[in-house]
């Protein structure tokens, strides 16, 4: 199989078109995102004001999970809806080949989860006492390739999903691990045993919330911002790894074999 | 020269044998037919030769090439008219032809194909508001899109009102003219003996018929059917009696028009009219009920 830009360009523009006009799409991925990404950070800056290391911690926490709403649980419904309508067939039968369609639809989710974290990011500088990372090249790196890692494990995860109604369904596990692993919904991970801690910090969500953090942090070098990212990214490239294994061997294009 | 060569072609999922051993050829600008009942094989076999499915055993090559090894220089070549495959129903018919336009090099202009699908006045259309027969001409339109050397095309005019089954028909005809192979699958016989100069009949996963319409209906015995006379007792008749139908007295014969000849000569001189006297040469459903009775015969024994 050969992946010609063109084609993944065409996906990509294709899939965003789509996007914008899917009503559901609209109100998960993108308001829940916005509302939940500024709405809590907000909401913990007018709790306890002059505390902008609260304010980090929760938009971390809440980076983690929109990051798995916008990417790998978007793209498991759009997946699972295309293949059930057979639309995925008709795309291949246009020529497309499997990485054609898979790569436009990652790129599509990417570009516009990345809009999402930016938005939701500026939002937060403007509104409340959080500053603009020290590292942004470091925080937007994690957070695009992050987001394409969720994505292609989100791909991956189509295979055990029967029917796209489900989807959500078992796509949530995911989104509720990341947001407590990330602390999202505050600090839960201490209440819990010191184990379950560190399987969490396994996550690609922990990997990018970790290099975020990094990103944040008032003082650091450029070098010492590299080796400090080197661990996030070696968990984020297991990850797609594992992902791409999986969708080479079980992905599914039709919901059938004859 | 062979736009289509498959040798001993086997397909199975799980222990299923979808296809056993199938062998046809399609030369360059031909129109082939596959036929078969539900379950034949030849969606299988289709969907092997577009690529989407590789085969167990057997040769297969399209254009030239290996469609598994080869498969994004043959969808480059060729156009897809699936049986099943699903629409954005939100969008509108011109929203779906330029978005898979983008999908494809060098494609026609969007009118160009809509009109070519006789879809002309309905590139305003969302998909969801289109008939059956509509969502298999937008079919139709995206599958001619990259101008293709060949057309696969999975019962193409399923659901289409009588007037533009016939305007498909005169579409496939015309590109066939200018050079396009076309391979189709179809329940219509009609469709497949009107169009097709080639075809295959499957049965089972094999062939159990195949070559040149025109020498495969050839071979065949045609039908004389007519109103057998009150007076008269089928074995009177000058020409044996195949099967009697309530009054309709209905004749196998090699040649229908000698058959028919001696029968009007023969009720001439007594006096008789043989009444709603029709006289045809073999078709495709003669020959499907043929095998479908020797199967029978076969299932019995």
């Amino acid at each position: 199989m050969t992946v010609t830009a063109r084609n993944l360009a065409a996906v990509g523009r294709f899939g965003a078109r789509l996007y914008w006009r899917d009503k559901v799409t609209l109100s998960t991925s993108v308001s829940l995102s916005l509302g939940l990404g500024i709405g809590l950070p907000l909401l913990m800056d007018r709790v306890r004001p002059g505390h902008p290391e609260v304010v980090l911690t929760q938009h971390l926490g809440v980076l983690a999970m929109i990051l798995t709403i916008a990417t790998f649980s978007q793209i498991a419904v759009t997946l699972t809806t295309r293949r059930d309508q057979l639309i995925l067939k008709r795309m291949r039968a246009a020529g497309l080949t499997g990485r054609d369609i898979l790569g436009g639809e990652i790129a599509n989710l990417v570009v516009q989860t990345t809009l999402l974290a930016c938005a939701v990011s500026v939002a937060l500088y403007a509104l409340t006492g959080l500053r603009a990372p020290r590292d942004p090249l470091l925080y937007l790196v994690f957070v695009v390739a992050g987001s394409a890692v969720l994505c292609l494990l989100g791909a991956a995860v189509t295979a055990l999903i029967p029917r796209a109604e489900v989807a959500p369904v078992i796509t949530m596990p995911f989104f509720l691990l990341a947001g407590v692993g990330a602390g999202g919904f505050g600090p839960l991970v201490e209440l819990l045993p010191g184990w379950v801690g560190s399987v969490l910090d396994l996550l690609p969500t922990a990997a990018i919330v970790e290099a975020a953090r990094v990103a944040y942090a008032a003082d650091g070098t450029l070098a010492g911002d590299l080796r400090a990212a080197a661990v996030p990214a070696l968990t984020l490239a297991v990850w797609a790894a594992v992902a791409l294994l999986a969708i080479r061997r079980r992905f599914r294009w039709e919901t059938r074999t004859p | 020269m062979t736009a289509i060569h498959v040798d001993g072609l086997r397909k199975s999922y799980g222990d299923f044998a979808a296809v056993r051993g199938l062998s046809f050829e399609v030369a360059e600008g031909e129109i082939f037919a596959l036929l078969g009942r539900n379950g034949a094989g030849k969606t299988t076999t289709m969907e092997v030769l577009a690529g989407f499915q590789a085969p167990d055993e057997g040769t297969v090559r399209v254009l030239g090439l290996d469609p598994v090894r080869d498969r994004g220089a043959l969808r480059a070549r060729t156009g897809i008219m699936l049986q099943e495959a699903g629409f954005f129903p939100d969008l509108t018919v011109a929203q779906t032809v330029d978005a898979w336009r983008d999908f494809v090099s060098a494609a026609r202009p969007r009118d160009e194909a809509l009109e070519l699908a006789g879809l002309g006045g309905r590139a305003g259309t969302r998909v969801r508001q289109l008939s059956g027969g509509e969502k298999r001409r937008l079919d139709l339109a995206l599958a001619l899109l990259s101008r293709p050397d060949l057309l696969f095309l999975d019962e193409p005019t399923t659901g289409m009102d009588p007037e533009a089954r016939r305007n498909t028909w005169e579409v496939i005809r015309d590109l066939a003219g200018r050079g396009t192979t076309v391979l189709l699958t179809t329940h219509y016989l009609e469709e497949a003996q009107r169009l097709a100069s080639g075809v295959v009949i499957m049965d089972r996963g094999v062939a159990v018929a195949g070559g040149g319409m025109a020498e495969i209906l050839a071979a065949r015995a045609g039908r004389v059917a007519f109103e057998l006379p009150g007076s008269v007792a089928p074995g009177d008749l000058p020409v044996p009696v195949t099967v009697l139908e309530g009054r309709t007295a209905v004749c196998r014969v090699p040649d229908p028009d000698l058959a028919a000849q001696t029968l009007l000569s023969w009720a001439g001189e007594r006096g008789l009219r043989l009444r709603g006297l029709q006289v045809r040469t073999a078709t495709l459903e003669d020959l499907f009920l043929d095998l479908a009775e020797r199967e029978n015969a076969t299932e019995v024994a």
